[in-house]
């Protein structure tokens, strides 16, 4: 049985639609990666999955906790669906988005605190365990603004750790940061697939979505246009608009790395 | 060759770091000057330098000693009053702001209706309201209580834009992340929003409180409030020593006013120091 099931979505914004209907199954301990160009909908499809955005209409189910929306408004028990939805599963964005008033363990232990109630020192016991996962135990009472990007990151991710989710979203995570940073982000990340994390990432890091992921997503204009494993993807693309953006991204990169 | 040219950029730096220096030495030398020339002004020193004689204000310091602690004893009430009334402002602006930004209708009118209300009318007027208005309608208020409540409620209306400002300042970003994790809004409102917005209207809140020392000088017309300004007004008009009375009270309000900037200074370089 799929751990994510996405029936049908369909998300506007206004008169745009962005995502016009997307079908999409991950089973359990799966990675997911979703590429497109910017505007294909890939941050929308994520952001949809724990309600961050509202679908316009659709199915979304985690975990067993399905959500069918039909209308606008959710109903009250939809709400409370959703928020169970959220607790299964952990974000990690873009911009990192630690609490800037907490140090790294604050940060970690405030969700569980305050939303599961679990007892401090519970708390810190499992944050500690995390925090020593993504290599910033040593950080551990330092505040956010004297991290670098790529150690925020791995706070971040240890965060969403802490809510112990089956799920966990990144979308991304390594976009903000400067590119001598990326790998230890990304290191960090191979490692949780490694575990058998369940994880859907939209990334352009094509090094990690070529060797890390299960299955490639590729979205074109909110609908899903090819996927597939990684290697059919990469080496035998059968769209043709899979076949542009692969060329272009590969192009760029070596544009890059001549140019480095 | 190298040295050279970096010794000449270091030589430039640090003229102008010295042009810098010496401008601030100015500024200082002229503000003694001035304060000098005002402390002349009222020395009662009459000066003859050939054909000019010039003859400064004569201040009666014998009333002003006798009366000086007297005055002075107003200086506790007016903090008192302000330090209330910058608490119960800064309550109603924080609820006033949440109530503008909450998305509610009754509740987005309340909050813009106080605030159009009190920015339209004067303070003074206010004041007046509580001492005045309100007894008619048999609500007797001591006379403090009257002076805090006007003061907040005026204080409160602007400070909510300020309060709205610092809670809408804090990112997106935040909010998405605390929803992401599970937390309610509420939760996400209490726990994350309002303790870095907070920090951000500190220091606009200590401006307040600088406006507020002066402004509460206001209450004293109502001739309830034992403050600076209504024991300064009583002694002058009972001995006609008006200016004598005034010149206390304006040191009084001034050297707060310094010294609360002062604070106010060291608040916002802390706070700077303390986020991102």
């Amino acid at each position: 049985m799929p751990i994510v099931e996405i029936d049908d979505l369909h998300k506007s914004f206004g008169p745009l639609e962005v995502l016009k209907g997307i079908h999409m199954e991950v089973v359990q301990g799966e990675v997911v990666t979703i590429i497109g160009r910017s505007g294909s909908g890939k941050s929308t499809l994520l952001r949809c999955i724990n309600f961050l955005e509202q679908p316009t209409h659709g199915r979304v189910t985690v975990d067993g906790l399905s959500v069918l929306v039909e209308q606008h408004k959710l109903t009250k028990e939809q709400k409370h669906i959703v928020h169970e939805i959220r607790l299964r599963t952990g974000m990690v964005f873009q911009e990192f988005n630690l609490f800037p008033h907490l140090s790294v363990i604050e940060n970690l232990i405030e969700a569980p605190v305050t939303v599961k109630r679990m007892k401090k020192r519970e708390a810190i016991e499992i944050a500690e365990q995390y925090l020593h996962k993504v290599g910033m135990s040593d950080k551990r009472n330092e505040f956010p603004n004297r991290l670098s990007g790529g150690q925020k990151q791995r706070v971040a991710i240890a965060r969403a750790l802490t809510m112990q989710p089956k799920v966990m979203l990144f979308d991304e995570p390594t976009s903000a940061l400067d590119p001598e940073l990326i790998g230890e982000v990304l290191a960090v990340m191979g490692q949780l697939a490694k575990e058998g994390m369940t994880m859907l990432v939209v990334s352009h890091e094509m090094s990690f979505v070529h060797d890390v992921s299960h299955r490639v997503v590729f979205m074109e204009e909110g609908i899903i246009a090819e996927e597939g494993p990684p290697e059919q993807l990469f080496d035998n693309p059968q769209n043709p608009k899979t076949r542009m953006f692969l060329q272009r991204i590969i192009g760029e990169k070596e544009e890059a790395e001549v140019e480095g | 060759m190298a040295e050279r040219v970096l010794s000449r950029t270091e030589l430039v730096l640090r003229q102008q770091e010295r042009q810098r220096y010496l401008f601030g030495v100015q500024v200082v030398v002229w503000w003694i000057i001035i304060l000098g020339l005002l402390i002349f002004i009222f020395s009662g020193v009459t000066l003859t330098i050939g054909p000019i004689t010039i003859t400064t204000i004569d201040l009666d310091t014998e009333f002003m000693k006798t009366w000086a602690p007297y005055i002075s004893w107003g200086v506790p009430i007016t903090l008192y009053i302000a330090a209330f009334s910058i608490v119960f402002a800064s309550i109603l602006a924080l609820a006033s702001a949440l109530a503008r930004l909450s998305g509610i209708p009754p509740l987005v009118a309340l909050s813009g209706f106080y605030v159009s209300l009190i920015r339209g009318t004067p303070l003074y007027l206010q004041i007046f309201f509580f001492f005045l208005a309100l007894p008619q309608m048999g609500i007797q208020l001591p006379g403090r209580v009257a002076g805090i409540t006007a003061l907040s409620l005026n204080y409160g209306a602007y400070m909510s834009e300020i309060f709205r400002a610092g809670i809408e300042s804090v990112s997106k970003g935040q909010r998405e992340a605390a929803i992401a994790l599970g937390m309610t809004h509420g939760q996400t409102m209490r726990r994350i929003v309002l303790p870095q917005a907070l920090r951000l209207v500190l220091p606009p809140t200590g401006n307040e409180f600088i406006a507020m020392l002066k402004d509460s000088a206001l209450v004293s017309a109502t001739g309830f409030v034992q403050e600076i300004m209504w024991r300064s007004v009583k002694v002058g008009r009972a001995n006609f020593r008006g200016l004598e009375a005034l010149v206390i009270a304006a040191m009084w309000y001034w050297l707060m006013t310094i010294i609360f900037t002062a604070l106010q200074a060291r608040l916002e370089r802390h706070m700077a120091r303390g986020e991102r």
